[in-house]
C-alpha cells in the first residue's frame, strides 16, 4: 500500500518547458518567486495570474492534474486567509463579534497572501511536474558550483538527494515489509489515540533504521569498488547545457522583472 | 595475474577480541581463469574478496594486482578499476534512480569523457541483456535484473578482473541462473578473469578451478571433477556435493558400475542409460 505513493511528482513530455534546462526553469521559478512576493496592486497580481495560466499551457500538462496537485495545501491557503482576516489591525470594520473583527484591510490582505501562496505553489508544481527528479539534482548541483568557494558542499548536497531518490522507493517497501511482518504477529498500527498510535510505530522504526544504517554502510563499499572519490577528475554523461530557448526566457524573466519592479516603485 | 602471498587478516570482534578471518592464504590467479571459491558460512571467503581490490588490507602478508600492491594507497584507484566487485545484496549497490544512470557512475567517476560514458553505458547494458530496461527505475526491476544492472555497472568500468561475492544468495533460482550464465558467459567472450565465490556447490561445477575455504585457510583446490568427486572431504567442511556426486555415490554402494568423475546430473544420466 505504501508502494503506491509517487515519487516526486514528474510527468513526461516533451512541450518547450519540458525542454528547458533544468538550471533556466530553477531561475525562473526564483525570479517568479521574487515577483510574486513584490507584486502589490490587482493589476499586477492580474499579471502575474495570466503569466502562470501562460506557462501551464506552455508545458501542456494535463490542467485538472497541476489543480489537482494543489489539493493537499488548500488547508493551509485556507488558514492564511482566515489568520489574516481575523487578525490584521485594520480601522474600516466590517463585521465584529465581542473581541473578534474582520476588516477591509485584514480581507484584502488575506486575498493576497492567499493569491501569492496559490501562485507559488502552481508555479512550483510545474517546476516539478516538467523535470525530472535526477535532472533537477544535476540543476541545483550546478547552480550551487559557484558557492563551493564559501564552503557549500554541491556535489555532496546533489549527490545526496540522488542516493535519497534511488533509496525512497526501497525504504517504502521495506517499512511495508516489515508492517506486514508485525501486523502478522498482532500488531495494530490504525488503532487508539494519536500518543498510542506514535508509540506503536517505534517497533517499526527501530528495524527500519537499523536496515536503513546497514545499507548505507553497503552503499558505501560498493561505491568505494566503483572508484567514487567525491567530485575529483568527475565527469558526466549528459552534461547540462544551455540552448537558443533557454536565453529567450531568462530574456523574458529579466524583463518581467524589470517590469514589475517598475511598476512597484515607480 | 592477482597474486596472494602469505595473506592474514586479524579484526576485532564487538567483545575487543582478536579473530584471525583469514590465515596464511597463498593464492595464483591467472588472466583469463574462472575460479570458484566455496566455503561454509563464516569461512573467510568474503574477506578475502574484498583483500583484491583493497577494500580491506592485510594484517601480513600482500595482495597485488598485475603486480600493484593493494597496500599503497596510491594504487587503489588503479586496482578498483582493474577489480571490479559484485555485492550480494543487488538493492544497495545500485547508486541511482535510473539503470543507465547507474552504469554510467563507475566511468564518471574516473573520468571518462561524455560520449565515451554513452558508448561505454550501452556496450556494458547489451553485454547483460538489459539495454532495453536502459531508462527503467532499479526498484521495478526482478533481483537477477538487477545483480545484471549492477554487473553492467561494473563492466562499464571495463574490469580484467571481476570479483562475485555471493551474487546470487539472495536471489530466485531464475535470477540464480541468470547471473551465473552473465558470468560465464562474460568469462568466454570478453576473457575477463572471474573469481566467483558461492555456497551454492552448482555454481561451481563450471569453473576451471574450485578452491575450497575452511575456518579462514584455503583447505582444497583442483578442477571442479577433482574437488567435487571428494565427498566425504567435502562433509568434513560442512559442505554438500552436489547431488549427482551424493546420488552416483549411493548408487554405486548399491552395485551400479558408475564411475567416481560424475559430478553433473547431465553426466549422471549420461551414465545410469548411455545415449549410444
Amino acid at each position: 500500500m505504501l508502494g503506491e505513493i509517487m515519487l516526486g511528482q514528474y510527468f513526461p513530455g516533451n512541450s518547450f518547458v519540458h525542454g528547458l534546462d533544468p538550471r533556466t526553469k530553477l531561475i525562473a521559478t526564483l525570479i517568479y518567486i521574487v515577483v510574486i512576493f513584490l507584486a502589490k496592486t490587482p493589476l499586477m497580481y492580474g499579471i502575474l495570474v495570466a503569466f502562470g495560466i501562460l506557462v501551464v499551457l506552455l508545458s501542456r500538462l494535463p490542467i485538472m492534474m497541476v489543480v489537482r496537485s494543489l489539493k493537499p495545501v488548500w488547508l493551509i491557503v485556507a488558514i492564511t486567509f482566515v489568520i489574516h482576516a481575523f487578525t490584521y489591525p485594520g480601522t474600516e470594520i466590517l463585521w465584529q463579534w465581542k473581541f473578534m473583527k474582520i476588516t477591509q484591510e485584514g480581507l484584502e490582505l488575506g486575498t493576497k497572501m492567499s493569491f501569492r501562496l496559490t501562485l507559488l505553489l502552481l508555479f512550483s508544481s510545474v517546476l516539478t511536474f516538467t523535470t525530472s527528479p535526477i535532472v533537477l539534482t544535476d540543476g541545483i548541483e550546478k547552480l550551487l558550483r559557484p558557492l563551493k568557494c564559501i564552503g557549500v558542499p554541491a556535489h555532496e548536497i546533489a549527490m545526496m538527494m540522488t542516493i535519497a531518490l534511488r533509496f525512497i522507493p526501497t525504504l517504502l517497501e521495506e517499512t511495508d515489509r516489515i508492517m506486514k511482518a508485525q501486523k502478522a504477529r498482532g500488531a495494530d498500527f490504525g488503532k487508539g489515540n494519536l500518543v498510542k498510535r506514535i508509540k506503536n510505530t517505534l517497533p517499526l522504526l527501530v528495524p527500519l533504521f537499523v536496515s536503513a544504517f546497514r545499507r548505507a554502510d553497503e552503499l558505501a563499499t560498493a561505491m568505494e569498488a566503483r572508484c567514487y572519490r567525491g567530485e575529483e577528475g568527475r565527469t558526466r554523461m549528459y552534461e547540462l547545457a544551455y540552448r537558443k530557448e533557454d536565453y529567450l526566457t531568462f530574456i523574458f524573466m529579466i524583463v518581467f522583472l524589470m517590469m514589475i519592479v517598475g511598476m512597484r516603485f515607480l | 595475474m592477482i597474486l596472494i602471498k602469505n595473506l592474514k587478516h586479524i579484526y576485532k570482534d564487538s567483545q575487543n577480541q582478536e579473530v584471525e578471518a583469514l590465515k596464511d592464504i597463498n593464492l595464483e590467479i591467472a588472466d583469463g581463469e574462472f575460479v570458484a571459491i566455496i566455503g561454509a558460512n563464516g569461512c573467510g571467503k568474503s574477506t578475502l574478496a574484498k583483500h583484491l581490490n583493497g577494500l580491506l588490507l592485510p594484517t601480513e602478508g600482500e595482495v597485488s594486482v598485475d603486480g600493484l600492491n593493494t597496500a599503497d594507497m596510491d594504487n587503489l584507484f588503479q586496482i578498483r578499476q582493474k577489480v571490479g566487485m559484485v555485492f550480494q545484496n543487488p538493492d544497495n549497490q545500485i547508486v541511482a534512480a535510473v539503470v543507465e544512470e547507474d552504469v554510467a557512475f563507475g566511468p564518471e567517476n574516473i573520468g571518462v569523457p561524455s560520449e565515451e560514458i554513452l558508448e561505454r553505458v550501452n556496450n556494458a547494458l547489451m553485454a547483460v541483456d538489459m539495454l532495453p530496461y536502459a531508462k527503467h527505475a532499479p526498484h521495478r526491476l526482478s533481483g537477477g535484473q538487477k545483480q545484471r544492472v549492477a554487473v553492467a555497472g561494473i563492466l562499464a568500468l571495463e574490469p580484467k578482473y571481476i570479483v562475485w561475492d555471493e551474487p546470487t544468495a539472495m536471489l530466485d533460482p531464475a535470477g540464480r541462473r541468470e547471473v551465473l550464465h552473465t558470468a560465464l558467459r562474460l568469462n568466454k567472450e570478453k576473457h575477463i578473469t572471474m573469481i566467483y565465490i558461492t555456497h551454492y556447490m552448482t555454481e561451481a561445477l563450471q569453473a576451471d578451478r574450485v578452491i575450497v575455504m575452511s575456518r579462514g585457510s584455503v583447505v582444497m583446490q583442483g578442477s571442479p571433477k577433482e574437488i567435487f568427486s571428494q565427498n566425504k572431504l567435502l562433509e568434513k567442511y560442512s559442505l554438500e556435493a552436489p547431488l549427482a556426486v551424493r546420488m552416483s555415490d549411493k548408487l554405486r554402494q548399491r552395485g551400479a558400475k558408475l564411475s567416481e568423475q560424475i559430478i553433473t546430473n547431465q553426466e549422471l544420466a549420461e551414465g545410469l542409460c548411455p545415449s549410444n
